[in-house]
């Protein structure tokens, strides 16, 4: 089925290594990218059960009469079908309705706060009640381009895992890249996690594209995370435990943006995964 | 270890599934409580502000009051909460309209703070409409919170306006009947209980905070005949005067949009402009019920002609008010224009047939108020019944009804929408439940798709064709490109059967010679609505589906047709129940 990745397009140095993230991404997964370029510094996304509203940082509106030009020409550049998106609905005459039928959406760390913010450990308000709140994942790019040549899933076990496997198993079939798995053993067996695998009759599919699964059963998470390669788009979940529990014992989320810099596609607790 | 994420869905848990109705009802009487507490800090916020400034309008830099509110409620609003000014009420049917309800956080209580800064400086603005947009934010954010479908957040937003409306007026039926009547436009019986229970919680909150006050004096009025005749002039005069109220504001609007002033100047501007007609004509300033309680108490002495010039001012200030951008509502202008009108007719009543022993001016004054509010919202009951409930006695429903009725109509004859769907139907966003811009609103192409056609390529000779055509079950095949697997055109059926039934041109035709070319193709995200209306223009019963240039699948006029019925069940599913 053909898939859409929805980016919106700052256009400065920096909005442009986001939007090559995007554009590289899309032409890997055979997606289309429908690019916003913002005409207001605010919009709205109308989710299921949720609606978002994005004050976006005041860059994204830099030189708004060469953004087009400009995404036009890195889109064209990676032989892909310019597809820009204008919105049709306004709540208020300055607030427009992006829609949120897209199968990815792609955002920096933080779209509302000043870009000097941005960096390892912090993802911004808006951004997480995107991924919070959404049923397409959320490509959350690094800070520069940073091609991916293989697929890294972390797999802990819960719902929210078992779709970014999920997920991990479709774009490694369709990008054709290797498929590494990592796993934190809390206090859980490998035949434990394999057997939630095998519960939901992946594992054929997952022998059949994984390349290895790394099981961390010594040393704290943040160490281990050093083994996973520079280079891979890691696919994850978030939001998958209760609030108190990722209080307490803090979220691998969190742990994992805060340690590495890979490229991030991020499964949120509604995104509705399919093989 | 495969932890449940319903702790984020608290509608999942098995002490609210048991029962959805209790669940709703439960719901409601929040959502009513908290309106009603919204209600009451917002009157007694203005009540404090306007005492506190009334001294002050006394001298002559008092003009620069209303602006000073003006601007800092904009400023409030554009650049703290960030949010889109406008009248609250929209934004509200938008919400039901077009997300199930969805609606800001942030809504629930930016409207009230820069609501009092416009009206409690002297702006010419309602807090009815704030208060519904609160209230209304409320329930949907409870709804988000308990994780309720659309259907359930809808009733949830419903029992937020009636809370709102009854706690202002101590009126509970005019806030079920405003709630289903003005921002849901259905009537339907799953939503009836809950929110006449936020109705009733919502007054009993007010009554509860703020003691059994009525908002303006109930009085003995006995009507004759000949002044139920003479309703009918002052429901066109209150058409008109809706006519020119809603006209004059969208007037100033559409103005005010083209200033290139900051948005906080544009409103200081406005708001300068209703200081200075205060300075001059005080009663214009604010909400405006102390005027209304002396009239219909008919202690009102201005004379004929300043009531009239006072009527015309409230009109423009009102306008000057919202249309530069200020906050708040057009629900007590409206009161107290329409109760301008009808004092100003029953003047003109009395002076033009002195001898005939007329009703006292009271009544036409509340019947005024109900035909402006009924022509301007386009709803008739609320205009009565909001009458009959703040006046506490029916002894004018015959009356009202007539009034209300005809200068509805009236003005729906010149406005076809009312002032608060205009723009709304202007854009074609405003979709009502069950109707046929809705069904088709809620359908997307994706799943309208149809995947059971065999591609083939332009190069294929014919003889491989007529193999396929034996394999499948559609009369219409898209041809791709072989290589890039761009699509190419169709081949149909009907077009091409000649060469099918002639073995020479088997193995001499390719399927590239055959096809048709000039095919109007469908993209994933366009909206039914335009691909039904493409399909009707043109005569199609199907077309293809084409993203990033290649075949994704059919669509066609019999399953577009099939999932429309599905959809409108369900849309109407409770209309059955």
């Amino acid at each position: 089925m053909h898939s859409q990745l929805l980016h919106i397009f700052r256009n400065t140095p920096l909005g442009r290594e986001s939007f090559m993230q995007s554009l590289y991404f899309c032409k890997n997964v055979g997606a289309t990218p429908v690019v916003h370029i913002p005409k207001h510094i605010k919009f709205l996304m109308y989710f299921d059960n949720d609606v978002v509203q994005v004050d976006l940082d005041g860059s994204y509106l830099t030189d708004p009469e060469t953004a087009e030009a400009h995404a036009l020409e890195l889109i064209t550049s990676y032989d892909l079908t310019p597809k820009f998106l204008t919105p049709k609905n306004f709540t208020a005459s300055t607030l427009p309705d992006i829609p949120t039928n897209f199968d990815f959406m792609c955002c920096p760390r933080s779209v509302s706060d000043l870009s000097s913010k941005i960096g390892l450990g912090y993802i911004g308000p808006r951004v997480r009640r995107i991924v919070s709140s959404a049923r397409f994942p959320v490509l959350i790019t690094s800070p520069v381009f940073k091609p991916w040549k293989r697929l890294a899933v972390f797999f802990g076990g819960s719902a929210n895992a078992l779709n970014a496997l999920k997920l991990g198993l479709r774009l490694a079939r369709e990008t054709g890249v290797p498929l590494d798995i990592f796993t934190q053993a809390e206090n859980h067996s490998r035949e434990d996690y394999e057997a939630i695998v095998q519960e939901h009759n992946l594992m054929e599919e997952l022998e059949r594209l994984q390349r290895n699964w790394t099981f961390f059963e010594e040393g704290t998470f943040e160490s281990n995370l050093y083994v996973v390669p520079h280079d891979a788009l890691v696919v994850l979940g978030a939001c998958g435990h209760g609030l108190i529990r990722d209080l307490v014992f803090g979220s691998k989320m969190e742990q994992i943006q805060s340690t590495i810099p890979n490229n991030l596609l991020i499964v949120g607790p509604y995104y509705t995964a399919g093989l | 270890m495969r932890s449940p994420t319903t702790w984020r869905r608290p509608a999942m848990w098995h002490v609210f599934r048991s029962d959805d109705r209790l669940l709703l009802i439960i719901a409601g009487a929040v959502v009513g409580i908290c309106s009603g507490v919204a209600a009451v800090v917002l009157n007694q916020a203005l009540i404090a502000v306007l005492g506190w400034l009334r001294s002050y309008h006394t001298y002559g830099w008092s003009v620069l009051l209303p602006a000073a509110g003006a601007a800092l409620s904009s400023l409030f609003l554009n650049k703290i909460m960030r949010e889109g000014a406008g009248h609250g009420v929209p934004e509200v049917i938008y919400s039901v309209s077009r997300y199930g309800g969805l609606m800001r956080l942030r809504s629930s209580f930016s409207r009230l703070i820069s609501s009092c800064l416009t009206i409690g400086s002297g702006g010419s603005a309602g807090p009815e409409a704030p208060i519904v947009m609160s209230g209304s934010a409320i329930g949907s954010n409870i709804a988000r919170l308990l994780s309720l479908n659309d259907r359930q957040r809808v009733t949830l937003v419903g029992c937020g306006a009636a809370g709102a409306i009854s706690a202002i007026f101590n009126a509970p039926i005019s806030g079920v009947i405003f709630s289903m009547e003005v921002i849901l436009g259905e009537w339907a019986a799953s939503h009836l209980i809950p929110i006449a229970i936020a109705a009733v919680a919502g007054t009993e909150i007010s009554y509860l905070l703020q003691g059994r006050q009525i908002p303006f004096s109930h009085q003995q009025f006995n009507i004759g005949f000949i002044e139920i005749l003479a309703c009918i002039g002052l429901a066109v005069l209150s058409a008109l005067a809706s006519i020119i109220l809603t006209r004059t504001i969208r007037a100033v609007h559409h103005r005010a949009d083209h200033i290139r002033w900051p948005a906080w100047l544009k409103a200081a501007g406005g708001g300068c402009a209703v200081g200075i007609i205060g300075l001059y004509l005080p009663m214009v300033l604010g909400e405006g019920y102390h005027a209304i309680r002396t009239m219909i108490e008919g202690h009102f002495a201005p004379g004929i002609g300043l009531v009239f010039i006072v009527c015309l001012a409230k009109i423009v200030a009102t306008a000057l008010t919202l249309g530069s951008g200020g906050s708040g509502g057009i629900f007590a202008p409206c009161l107290v224009i329409g109760s301008f009108v009808g004092l100003s007719y029953h003047r003109v009543l009395v002076y033009l047939w002195p001898a005939f022993d007329w009703v006292q001016e009271g009544c036409f004054v509340l019947l005024g108020m109900a035909g402006l509010i009924s022509a301007m919202l386009q709803a008739p009951l609320t205009g009565i019944f909001l009458i009959v409930e703040i006046t506490g006695g029916y002894e004018v429903i015959l009356p009202l009804i007539i009034v209300s009725a005809i200068s509805t109509s009236l003005c729906h004859y010149v406005e076809p929408a009312s002032f608060y769907l205009k723009d709304l139907v202007d854009k074609g966003q405003l979709l009502r439940p069950g109707t046929d811009a809705r069904v088709l609103a809620d359908l997307e192409i994706r799943e309208l798709l149809e995947t059971d056609c065999i591609s083939v390529h332009a190069d294929m000779l014919l003889r491989e064709f007529v193999d396929i055509v034996k394999q499948s079950r559609r009369n219409l095949f898209p041809v791709e490109d072989r290589r890039t697997g761009h699509f190419l055109g169709m081949i149909y059926m009907d077009d091409i059967r000649p060469y099918l039934f002639d073995p020479l041109m088997y193995d001499t035709v390719l399927v590239g010679q055959l096809m048709d070319t000039q095919v109007k193709t469908v993209a994933p995200d366009d909206d039914v609505l335009e691909v039904m209306e493409r399909m009707d223009a043109d005569h199609l019963f199907n077309m293809p589906v084409v993203a990033n240039q290649r075949f994704i699948g059919m669509i066609s006029k019999s399953t577009l047709l099939d999932q429309y019925r599905k959809e409108l069940m369900v849309q109407t599913y409770h209309l059955n129940r």
